[in-house]
């Protein structure tokens, strides 16, 4: 059949008549005959409507055939006409490639997770302190700390010391209370900060009708900053972005689909944090013998303002605590009945003037 | 003999969209499966494909890369690359002062700037390393720092000179490019012709760089007119009586303002890929190429369409639009001693685009 050959020395071809023999093709070529077995040869031309051998080892030969003439090559030699020949990878390849991503993918899921509090407790202050002065930069940036509160502080901080004391918290020392003001959005919300500090706004002040309601919130906050919450969610998300960025980096859509696939996750991981808050929280409710009543009282008053605002959690920034009735229910269990209040009527009055709030409850519910 | 009269349509491109676009779903579909780790073999099988539909003369390009060198590459990038990246986007912030976190990560940016260039210069020598025609392997000499370099020197110009250097560094970066790159051992030449390199650039550069207000004023102007057709006379209701109105007229002027920006740019683009072309030499056969406005448009339209609404997955699809625009109005005048071309000896690198992958610097086919 008719062919032709470059010999891989100069950017030309020569026609040739090449014979189709039984375990290898022949040409004579100028520099002489060629024989090539059918063995050591690879397909070139990825299906181009033309047929271009070359040699495995490659040399730049190449030799094209008539698309014609695959019938006949393909009779001699059909190896030649698989897949694998043009290139294609082999389902073992494909296998290795899906197995290796879903085994990454899994060690990340897994992994990251199982890893974030071990590492979060390696975490040095020093390392904690300037994570927190970021944050505390992003919150100055939609809020500003009450100065005129120091006394509603105080009272905050006293009640958290008192929390502390009946659970023998490690950090105790080092935790303190800031009240926010967040004039121009609803943001009923507290959460703790990698320096050990907590942050209550002033929405969520005013939102409370019982000094026991703010008590169970300041619980859970000390029980995230006990077991190390904060950092543990900060490791998971430097961990998810640095899997996502290096294995899965520069992928387009496949990377977006990967971080949305990343924040579900991590709604998760941080849904389970809350419930070993609040579980938590309570035992410091009861240590210090404060009714958590008042802590399921603004579960359900949380509940009601989200369904108010039409969705099904109250939108929060910094922290997760979705209003539930099943985190209701269980502070319910543990309510006790006859407690004092956690807050005397004096100091009760004084932290709800915080940020000049009204000094007496919304009696809405 | 006029060089008019010497052109001949030696290029062809036999690729069909639908053949692209099946390999190009089969890849989307596996990066899928593999949660994108397949892209190695998706990119070289794509590669395969178009170059092998590139006809010369009557013989194809071939791509003989291989996933894994590609798969290699990323590898080398993970420490190299990937690691420096976490210190300074991840740990940094944490774990210096806040100012050593900002002069750190603006120092990053700083080197990236020629660290791309250096990327894509590799890339390029990676890809052309990889490509035969006639069993003849091109490739791309010079050094990717002088390039990265050169690059970021004039990207600095283009900044002071509130872009006007433009076309000068597209046809200087064109010329350390072209001048480097090799068939075999004979060398691509970027010839001075006696006229000025940017020659038939600037009007239509200037039409580009003041594209943003036109466009921005023809896109206000057709959302008037909009409204009046469809609202009719009477008072202007505001956003919060009709949001999805205003929505969809924000919306809709966005889009037209793309659309303006993309068709004012495509003149410029048009008359420095058919310069460029002009000025390139292969053993003193020219090139030509016919680039027009309105196609050029269209294939770019077509193009980031595709990629919007495929999220990026069939972004091969738009390379392969693109290579296949150049290749069918590339036309060459005279001919290379192609039997004096021999075979190239210079080493390719045997790792892929590291870099190159880091910075995601191509469409999934290659540099064209």
């Amino acid at each position: 059949m008719d062919a032709r050959y470059a010999d891989g020395r100069a950017a030309v071809t020569a026609s040739v008549i090449c014979e189709l023999g039984a375990d290898s093709l022949t040409f004579i070529a100028h520099s002489g005959q060629q024989t090539w077995p059918y063995a050591d040869l690879a397909r070139a031309d990825d299906g181009n409507r033309s047929i271009v051998l070359r040699l495995k080892r490659d040399t730049g030969e190449r030799l094209s055939l008539d698309w014609e003439s695959r019938a006949e090559l393909c009779t001699a030699a059909p190896q030649l006409f698989r897949a694998r020949a043009q290139g294609v990878e082999s389902l073992r390849t494909l296998g290795l490639v899906v197995a290796a991503a879903w085994s990454l993918a899994i060690a990340f899921i897994v992994g990251i997770p199982m890893a974030a509090g071990p590492i979060a407790n390696l975490v040095p202050a020093r390392y904690r302190a300037q994570i927190a002065l970021i944050s505390w930069s992003q919150i100055d940036a939609i809020a500003q700390v009450c100065h005129d509160s120091d006394d509603g502080q105080k009272i905050l901080d006293d009640l958290a010391q008192r929390l502390m004391a009946g659970a023998n918290v490690p950090q105790r020392e080092e935790v303190w209370v800031s009240i926010l003001s967040t004039p121009t959005l609803l943001y009923p919300n507290a959460f703790a900060l990698p320096d050990n500090s907590i942050v209550v706004t002033d929405d969520l002040i005013a939102m409370a009708q019982h000094p026991d309601e703010l008590a169970g919130v300041i619980a859970h906050e000390i029980a995230h900053i006990e077991h190390n919450h904060v950092m543990k969610n900060i490791i998971r998300s430097i961990g998810a972005g640095i899997f996502f960025d290096i294995v899965f980096g520069g992928a387009g859509a496949g990377q977006a689909i990967a971080i949305a696939t990343v924040n579900l996750a991590s709604l998760r991981f941080s849904r389970e944090d809350e419930a070993d808050a609040d579980a938590r929280g309570l035992q410091y409710l009861a240590a210090a013998k404060i009714d958590a009543a008042g802590f399921a009282q603004l579960f359900h008053r949380m509940e009601t303002l989200a369904k108010a605002l039409g969705g099904d959690e109250v939108p929060l920034l910094l922290s997760s605590h979705p209003a539930s009735a099943a985190r209701a229910r269980a502070a319910e269990a543990q309510a006790g009945r006859g407690l004092a209040p956690s807050l005397s009527d004096r100091d009760w009055r004084i932290l709800r003037q915080a940020c000049g709030g009204d000094p007496e409850p919304t009696q809405s519910e | 003999m006029t060089a008019e009269a010497q052109s001949t349509q030696a290029f062809s491109h036999s690729g069909k969209f639908f053949d692209v676009l099946g390999l190009a779903l089969k890849n989307a579909l596996l990066s899928i499966l593999s949660l994108t780790l397949y892209r190695f073999w998706a990119r070289t099988s794509m590669r395969r494909r178009v170059w092998s539909r590139v006809w010369i003369m009557g013989d194809s390009l071939e791509y003989t890369g291989k996933a894994g060198e590609l798969f290699r590459g990323f590898l080398i990038a993970l420490p190299t690359f990937f690691l420096p990246a976490v210190f300074v986007f991840y740990i940094a912030p944490f774990a210096l002062s806040r100012s050593a976190a900002g002069w750190l990560l603006f120092g990053f940016y700083v080197v990236s700037v020629p660290l791309v260039s250096a990327a894509r210069y590799w890339m390029r020598r990676y890809q052309l390393s990889r490509t035969r025609w006639r069993g003849i392997k091109l490739g791309l000499a010079g050094s990717g720092w002088s390039f990265a370099f050169a690059s970021s020197g004039w990207t600095v110009l283009q900044i002071l000179s509130l872009g006007w250097f433009t076309p000068a560094a597209r046809i200087n970066r064109a010329r350390l490019l072209w001048s480097n790159a090799r068939f075999g051992d004979q060398a691509f030449e970027f010839i001075d012709d006696g006229e000025s390199p940017q020659k038939g650039m600037w009007w239509p550069f200037a039409l580009g760089w003041f594209a943003f207000p036109l466009a921005y004023f023809i896109s206000l102007l057709a959302v008037f007119f909009g409204y009046a057709v469809t609202i009719g006379g009477g008072p202007m209701p505001s956003p919060s009586d009709s949001p999805v109105l205003f929505v969809l007229l924000a919306l809709g002027a966005l889009v037209l303002m793309f659309l303006l920006m993309v068709f004012f740019w495509a003149p410029y683009n048009a008359a420095a890929m058919n310069r460029i072309a002009s000025l390139i030499s292969l053993d003193g056969a020219r090139f030509r190429l016919r680039a027009k406005t309105f196609s050029l448009f269209l294939v770019n339209i077509a193009g980031i369409l595709i990629w919007v609404f495929s999220l990026g997955f069939l972004a091969p699809l738009a390379g392969f639009l693109q290579v296949r625009y150049i290749i069918a109005r590339l036309e060459i005048i005279g001919a290379p001693r192609f039997a004096e071309i021999g075979q190239s000896i210079a080493e390719a690198p045997r790792a892929g685009e590291s870099l190159g992958e880091a910075f995601d610097l191509d469409m999934g086919v290659g540099v064209i």
